[in-house]
């Protein structure tokens, strides 16, 4: 089982925390549109621009490491695995 | 009567003699430091000597607003409050929102330059240019939302506002802050204290001098161009006003950041009970809230059931009382919140003391006894985060203890090296070990433990305006010293930091060059912001702060026992040599002549000249 979690303004927008899904071996392009598949807000565009890459800003975590510090949007995701999306955000 | 933005003046008041002089600023000034941080730190180098006691008379206490600060410049409501910090001995400049510093503005008066001590308590009235110094006995011991309320029904003009200290003020806490608009905070580095010793209850004004930019056409098109920028932003138009800084608990906390139980650990177990979702899950954020010409809108206002109301948490201050403290309830979190601006204390400030108390309590180094009566010092107390708050706030009990910041406590119990602070002062909400870059920026910050004089997360965490990796060293000193500079510009323009999520060095300068009509070109804005670094470093080398003081408490050479980052130390004192090479600075951290004589800082003192008729 893999745990996709909404943050920041994407969960108020799906108005939910998270979505599991049973899959393995599978990268976070694929992984996104699966959960895009289950999730029935279209959320997808506040992470990825109109060619499918991550916007700028965009925080896809992999167990806490930033997924453009491992292989991007080809990372592959394992059972067990948490990945946590936050749009572009900044304060402090 | 419109003001040219150059044609501001300075207001010195000297509360030891009773009186008041004008003054005015020459243009060289604005070219040199911009306004705001940068000259007023020039002008506390000037007239004060840097190791003179900061709670004696001889300490100045400067208001400073921004070049742009009451224009129409997107974010140009921030004024600063420069003086010497009696926490760390360093120069102090505490930046706040609200109206006050626009209000200000407009009555004429670039800065507010206050100096010696009254004998009573009294505040400081401007209407345009008529100052009155009245007597504020009967405000003595008021919380800053009372004080601001009576003030302004004294002051009977609409459209005033206020500045303030409350009883940590007055009582020179060591981390007391001064609240402007009653939630509004020129929080750190113990401000308010300074304000205090001089016996100043607050400043009102009210001001109805617009101000006129130089190129009024080209500014007018500057402006509209960089709001549209900031409203398209995904960061500062979206993401900030939805759930304003706390946008970022769990960021943080997912990224291994997020500094818990004082320090101990790096992510916290319950942050989804007191995160920027939680706070509109709950209920208790009503909206959001602007400062004066900010179309951001990040502050928060909360109602908080049972009725208490009030601008905040705002993220730093959250984790203060809640992760770093170990408390899951939002509700005591908020109300720690409310009371910190009431009784004008530091929020970052108070709440890393409590975390720092409640672990020299459990390891047994605070006795119960100690606490006078007060509730057990455990990590995860709502109760004890808002009876101690309240506590240091008033100097009572086991608070006035606390009132003197953690590092001072922490040498009070013996054990100094549980201050997770950096020159004395509390570290924000940001684990170093995890960020590279941004623990160069805390150990090498000229007011101590700070996250706002090069806030690296921006790259290292948030991807803005690159995503780097955070344990990369390589090329971190350039960009912490690149950060650090620009971040002097942005202050000493009056402007927000947060505006520089979606804007970049030549958008400040298109704003600098067409509100003032000067041409300068992007490297010599920045070069004003490297002066201004240097001229502040040269002010605590003077006050004998020494570079060995440019490091990180010892517990940051430990591994993180926990989450993504669990393993991680920090390398700062690899990263130094270069950054002090980057800087021009010699090898032990001072400050060659020729490096101060290349930015004009080997300049004689600048003399104002006293304004006539």
């Amino acid at each position: 089982m893999i745990r996709v979690r909404f943050f920041t303004i994407l969960r108020l927008l799906v108005k939910r925390a998270d979505v599991i899904l049973d899959r393995r071996g599978i990268s976070v392009r694929d992984l996104l549109d699966d959960a895009q598949r289950a999730v029935p807000v279209p959320f997808l565009h506040k992470v990825l621009d109109d060619e499918g890459k991550m916007k700028r800003g965009t925080l896809i975590l992999v167990n806490g490491r930033h997924v453009q510090h491992l292989d991007g949007l080809d990372t592959i995701i394992e059972d067990g695995d948490e990945v946590s999306l936050f749009p572009p955000g900044g304060g402090g | 009567m419109c003001m040219k933005v150059t044609d501001a003046g300075v207001l010195r008041v000297n509360l030891s003699k009773g009186t008041f002089v004008e003054e005015s600023v020459g243009e060289d000034m604005y070219k040199m430091y911009l306004g705001g941080r940068g000259m007023a730190a020039k002008l506390l180098s000037d007239e004060i000597d840097p190791a003179i006691d900061a709670l004696s008379p001889d300490n100045k206490l400067i208001f400073a607003n921004g070049l742009l600060s009451g224009t129409s410049a997107p974010t140009g409501g921030r004024y600063m409050v420069i003086t010497k910090s009696p926490l760390t001995g360093t120069i102090a400049s505490s930046n706040s929102g609200g109206i006050f510093g626009a209000v200000m503005r407009r009555t004429g008066y670039l800065m507010i330059v206050i100096e010696g001590r009254s004998s009573k308590p009294v505040y400081i009235s401007i209407n345009d240019n008529t100052v009155e110094i009245k007597d504020a006995v009967h405000l003595w011991g008021l919380g800053t939302a009372a004080a601001t309320d009576k003030i302004l029904q004294e002051f009977g003009e609409k459209r005033a506002s206020v500045s303030c200290i409350g009883p940590a003020g007055e009582k020179l806490s060591k981390i007391a802050c001064i609240i402007n608009d009653k939630h509004r905070a020129a929080g750190r580095s113990g401000v308010g204290a300074v304000m205090g010793s001089k016996n100043l209850k607050a400043i009102v004004v009210k001001g109805s001098n617009p101000i006129e930019s130089e190129e009024k056409d080209q500014f007018s098109a500057y402006a509209k161009e960089k709001t549209k920028m900031l409203k398209e932003n995904a960061v500062t138009g979206e993401g900030l006003p939805a759930l304003g800084t706390k946008v970022l608990d769990s960021i943080i906390n997912q990224s291994g950041l997020y500094p818990t139980r004082n320090f101990q650990f790096a992510t916290f177990e319950d942050t989804e009970e007191v995160s920027g979702e939680a706070l509109v899950a709950k209920g208790y954020l009503k909206s959001n809230k602007a400062c004066f010409g900010c179309p951001i809108a990040c502050g928060r206002y909360t109602v908080l059931p049972g009725g208490r109301e009030g601008e905040g948490p705002e993220y730093e201050s959250g984790w203060a009382f809640g992760a770093d403290c170990g408390v899951n309830d939002l509700i005591a979190i908020t109300e720690a919140n409310f009371i910190c601006n009431d009784l004008g204390l530091d929020t970052i400030s108070t709440g890393t003391t409590i975390a720092a108390a409640m672990e020299m309590y459990e390891k047994g180094y605070i006795k119960k006894e100690d606490l006078q009566n007060g509730p057990e010092m455990k990590f995860g107390s709502s109760e004890a985060v808002v009876y101690y708050t309240r506590m240091t706030g008033m100097r009572e009990g086991f608070g006035d203890l606390l009132a003197e910041g953690s590092y001072r406590l922490g040498e009070h119990f013996g054990h100094p090296e549980l201050s997770m602070s950096v020159k004395k002062q509390e570290l924000p909400a940001y684990d170093p070990r995890g960020v590279q870059g941004h623990g160069l920026s805390y150990a090498t910050s000229n007011r101590g433990g700070c996250h706002v004089r090069g806030y690296l997360i921006s790259p290292e965490i948030l991807g803005s305006p690159e995503k780097l990796d955070p344990q990369e060293l390589t090329g971190k000193p350039q960009w912490v010293k690149t950060f650090q500079d620009l971040t002097a510009v942005i202050d000493s323009a009056g402007l927000c930091l947060f505006s520089s999520f979606a804007l970049g060095l030549q958008d400040y300068t298109d704003l600098i060059n067409g509100a003032t009509g000067f041409s300068m070109t992007a490297e010599e804005v920045l070069t004003i912001g490297e002066r201004i670094w240097n001229l502040e470093r040269d002010f605590n080398l003077k006050a004998g702060i020494s570079p060995v003081t440019d490091s990180l408490p010892e517990r940051f050479l430990e591994p993180i026992p926990d989450g993504p980052q669990k393993g991680a130390v920090s390398h700062v004192q690899q990263l130094l040599p270069e950054y002090y090479s980057l800087r021009g600075w010699n090898k032990d951290g001072t400050i060659p002549k020729g490096k101060l004589k290349q930015l004009g800082l080997e300049n004689a003192k600048v003399v104002l000249v006293r304004k006539t008729g």
